[in-house]
């Protein structure tokens, strides 16, 4: 008892010291960046900008605090921090907390229901593929899903956005939902969001169940050949019970530990993507704020990103000693 | 095994056959875009509008800001929205500066006063009266708080000295110094209600129903800042010309070309590939933008001395392929660079300046003995890249090596900024601006970080040019001014300080049936971002 309550002792306190390393290197590398968030000499072709006086740039930088020393901005970075208080972007003009409130839930939805979709198919999938080995079935499976796997996902995004929303013309070409549209129901205005995040979703899903698949293919690969399997067979058992309720209970921690880790990699798949479809989401924000060395609102998303993946690492490690008691 | 592999060879071809489809598919409707007869069948166009029906205009959106004049942003088009529901004393057409809330104006012979006349019956969008408190207000709020697009300031200074109310309808301001700006940039301020503003201590934080009620056409009735989508609804009220757009909707588009295909946007920037799409088909029109945005290449001569030589800088004109440029990078949608500055659509552009066609000999008998090499620092844009690989290419023939270094544009403009470059290519607007921008490109100070003021053009200083661009600021005569310019940009061609590159003139392609009131104004090269494209015009 006493080591198991020590073991969780440390693993909380290299949780905090992680926490810790990243909001520091969240401050500091974004301001060692070449550039500042007020000087403007040249434009986008064809777009324009303001070139701000020395006078109005120094302004900004007394009203933003970033005339203060580093160490100093640091330490009132901490405060605001432990306060709850993420900073005011300077891009935006907004709380930062407000601007990452109101679009890590589009982008949230995108990728939990990616995740979900993503692992679901690759799991089924990867077990039929190993179920089915070496045949027809597994070579194709496992061909098309490498493929697609190592295909970027901005690249599946532009042909199911050429295909089906600028040719067929079944989806939306462009963001999260209808605009300047009155919704007679809740009904109508769930329905048109989900129109407009199908083409999005499906980009990360068919660029995500190639992982996925080949985790649940070989770990299944490697469970079919347990002794136990071959009891199961030879006792008679239908091909499914073997196969999902034998096979598959004891080849899915891999895969869960997997699905939860995954979170910070299909957070970068979805920043691509939403910069195709225009999606309302964190992605193109956060291409947007190092761009535009936007400080508050790097530390912000950062921020947010690095405590959900913590926390997806915590969730993954008690999963998988749930599922597995030999780990513990 | 023989038998597995076959399988397996079977599965790739199923697959490479299905990629293949697939991308026929797309191909096919990529192709589609390039028949002009195949226009018809593949648009579903709108029924010519009703005249009785709102106009409702979409365009393409994006977050630019809440439209006030603090919170707007300071990269895009965030102030010309500002400016549909704000308005100011003087306004721009097709030909240079009209009456607007000042009906006329007068300027005192010594140049240092402007006595402006307001039309009656002015109203907030609130409902109250605008007074010439409201004015002088606006002007005294921006010096305390400056603006993101700030006129009240000229070189960092506030150039208003005293600003009297003479009657119920006239104002005067007194500057400190003669300076033929002075008008265009008391005309560009925009007016808000003192009954809002002067209890606002933070106007940069300052949201809300209350901050966007200007006197200008248009309310703000939407605005969502994730979606980046705007609406502005016609306010009927207005003091002014009707307008005759009811509503300007700005919705998020992936591309900006399939979703005006889709009708889901009522104009559209397109390139010269698409132009064959849409012309002589009587439902579209195209247009040309004017050349007021460009590319140029700026010399360091601090860090680079032998840039101090004009042959050499002149070399390098000579041994840039500019018409080259033109045609690859932008096929053909540009136009080449003056290397007086001021561009070929510009109101006082002077053809018989000094003119760099592509000449190897002319270059090489330049650079004469010498060996030139240098670092050309440019944006990470595939433009941006391709212009300077092409710089490197026509610069090798002339016997000089460039050495390509993309960064991005932030890292860029630090560096411009630190002058820590050799040479560096740049892109922005602004060509089209009054002529005084030739003072402020070739002949000004600037402060960079915490460092003195030093020239604009780093180790350069042409005493001849500071002389003429300051005497054409306090000279009013049209005539004569004008004469300094065209003398200015003569001799601005000769010294090649550094080098125009191109003016892009890309094409806005839209269904007259749908509307047809487009308006470029004088100096700038967006027509949606005219207040008047959207107003009944005499």
């Amino acid at each position: 008892m006493f080591f198991m309550i020590q073991e969780r002792f440390i693993k909380i306190r290299s949780y905090i010291i992680t926490f810790l390393c990243i909001i520091t290197l969240n401050f500091f590398i974004p301001r060692l960046m070449p550039g500042d968030p007020f000087t403007f000499l040249s434009a986008e072709e064809g777009q324009i900008h303001t070139t701000f006086s020395y006078e109005d740039i120094q302004r900004y930088k007394s009203y933003y605090g970033l005339e203060q020393s580093l160490g100093r901005q640091y330490i009132n970075y901490i405060n605001n921090l432990f306060r709850g208080n993420l900073g005011y972007s300077i891009a935006y003009k907004e709380e930062v907390v407000t601007i990452i409130k109101n679009r890590m839930v589009w982008t949230l939805s995108l990728v939990v229901a990616a995740i979900f979709f993503s692992s679901l198919i690759g799991v089924i999938l990867g077990s039929l593929s190993a179920y089915k080995r070496n045949t027809f079935l597994d070579k194709i499976l496992y061909f098309d899903l490498i493929v697609l796997s190592e295909i970027p996902a901005f690249l599946i995004a532009l042909l199911l956005l050429f295909f089906f929303s600028a040719h067929l013309k079944l989806f939306p070409l462009s963001g999260g939902i209808s605009h300047f549209t009155a919704f007679t129901s809740f009904g109508e205005k769930a329905y048109d969001v989900l129109h407009h995040g199908t083409l999005p979703l499906l980009a990360l899903i068919l660029t995500r169940t190639g992982t996925f698949y080949l985790l649940t293919r070989n770990s299944m690969i490697h469970i079919l050949e347990k002794d136990y399997m071959r009891t199961a067979r030879g006792k008679g058992l239908k091909k499914g019970r073997i196969l999902f309720l034998h096979g598959l209970k004891n080849a899915i921690p891999p895969v869960v530990t997997r699905i939860f880790l995954s979170l910070g990699s299909i957070l970068g798949g979805a920043v691509l993507v939403e910069n195709v479809f225009r999606y309302p989401g964190v992605g193109s924000l956060m291409r947007e704020a190092v761009f535009l060395r936007d400080y508050p609102l790097i530390q912000g998303i950062f921020l947010i990103m690095t405590l959900l993946v913590i926390v997806m690492n915590y969730i993954a490690e008690i999963l998988y000693k749930k599922m597995d008691p030999r780990v513990s | 095994m023989i038998l597995k592999n076959k399988v397996f060879k079977k599965g790739s071809i199923v697959l490479l056959i299905l990629l293949m489809l697939t991308s026929m598919v797309v191909g096919c409707s990529k192709t589609a875009t390039n028949e002009d007869a195949t226009v018809a069948d593949t648009l579903e166009l709108k029924e010519t509008t009703d005249a009785e029906e709102p106009v409702i205009i979409r365009l393409t959106g994006g977050d630019y800001g809440y439209p006030t004049p603090f919170q707007h942003y300071p990269r895009g088009p965030g102030g010309y929205k500002m400016q549909l529901v704000f308005d100011s004393l003087l306004e721009r057409d097709e030909n240079g500066l009209i009456p607007w809330m000042a009906k006329e104006w007068e300027i005192s012979e010594d140049g240092l006063e402007y006595t402006f006349t307001i039309h009656e019956d002015i109203q907030w969008q609130d409902g109250k009266p605008l007074t010439m408190e409201d004015i002088q207000f606006s002007f005294e709020y921006f010096e305390k708080h400056p603006p993101v697009w700030n006129p009240v300031t000229m070189d960092g200074k506030a150039f208003v000295e005293k600003i009297e109310i003479i009657d119920k309808d006239k104002i005067r301001f007194t500057i400190s110094e003669k300076n033929v700006t002075i008008l265009e940039k008391i005309g560009d301020v925009r007016m808000i209600p003192k009954h809002i503003w002067e209890a606002i201590e933070d106007p940069d934080a300052f949201q809300g129903e209350e901050a966007v009620i200007g006197c200008g056409p248009y309310l703000l009735t939407n605005y969502n800042k994730e979606h980046g989508t705007y609406e502005f609804t016609a306010f009927e009220n207005y003091w002014g010309s009707k307008p005759v757009v009811e509503k300007i909707q700005f919705v998020p588009a992936s591309d900006e070309v399939l979703a005006f295909e889709n009708n889901e946007v009522d104009l559209a920037s397109i390139g010269s590939d698409l132009l064959a799409r849409y012309q002589g088909d009587s439902r579209f029109k195209i247009i040309q933008n004017p050349g007021f945005w460009g590319y140029r290449l700026l010399f360091n001569m601090e860090k680079k001395s032998i840039f101090k030589e004009k042959e050499v800088r002149q070399a390098i004109a000579y041994g840039i392929d500019q018409e080259e440029l033109v045609e690859k990078v932008e096929r053909g949608a540009a136009i080449v660079a003056s290397a007086g500055y001021l561009p070929k659509d510009h109101i006082w552009y002077n053809d018989g300046v000094k003119k760099y066609p592509f000449d190897v000999e002319a270059a090489k008998e330049r650079i004469g003995d010498r060996k030139i090499t240098f670092q050309l620092l440019t944006g990470n844009s595939n433009t941006e890249v391709r212009i300077a690989e092409l710089i490197k290419i026509s610069l090798k023939e002339v016997g000089i090596d460039v050495d390509i270094k993309s960064v991005d544009t932030k890292t860029r403009d630090h560096a411009i900024n630190t002058k820590d470059y050799e040479v560096a290519l740049t892109g922005h607007g602004g060509w089209g601006s009054d002529a005084d921008i030739l003072r402020e490109r070739y002949a000004t100070t600037v402060q960079a970080g915490s460092s003195p003021s030093s020239n604009i053009i780093p180790g350069y200083e042409n005493e001849e040019i500071k002389a003429l661009a300051q005497q054409q600021l306090g000279e009013t005569n049209v005539e004569k001014r004008k004469k300094i310019i065209f003398q200015l940009q003569e001799i601005i061609a000769e010294e090649v300080s550094f080098l125009p590159l191109y003016n892009t003139t890309g094409y806005t392609v839209y269904q007259p049936s749908k509307y047809d009131d487009w308006m470029y104004m004088y100096d700038h090269h967006t027509v949606s971002h005219s207040k008047l494209s959207y107003l009944q015009r005499k």
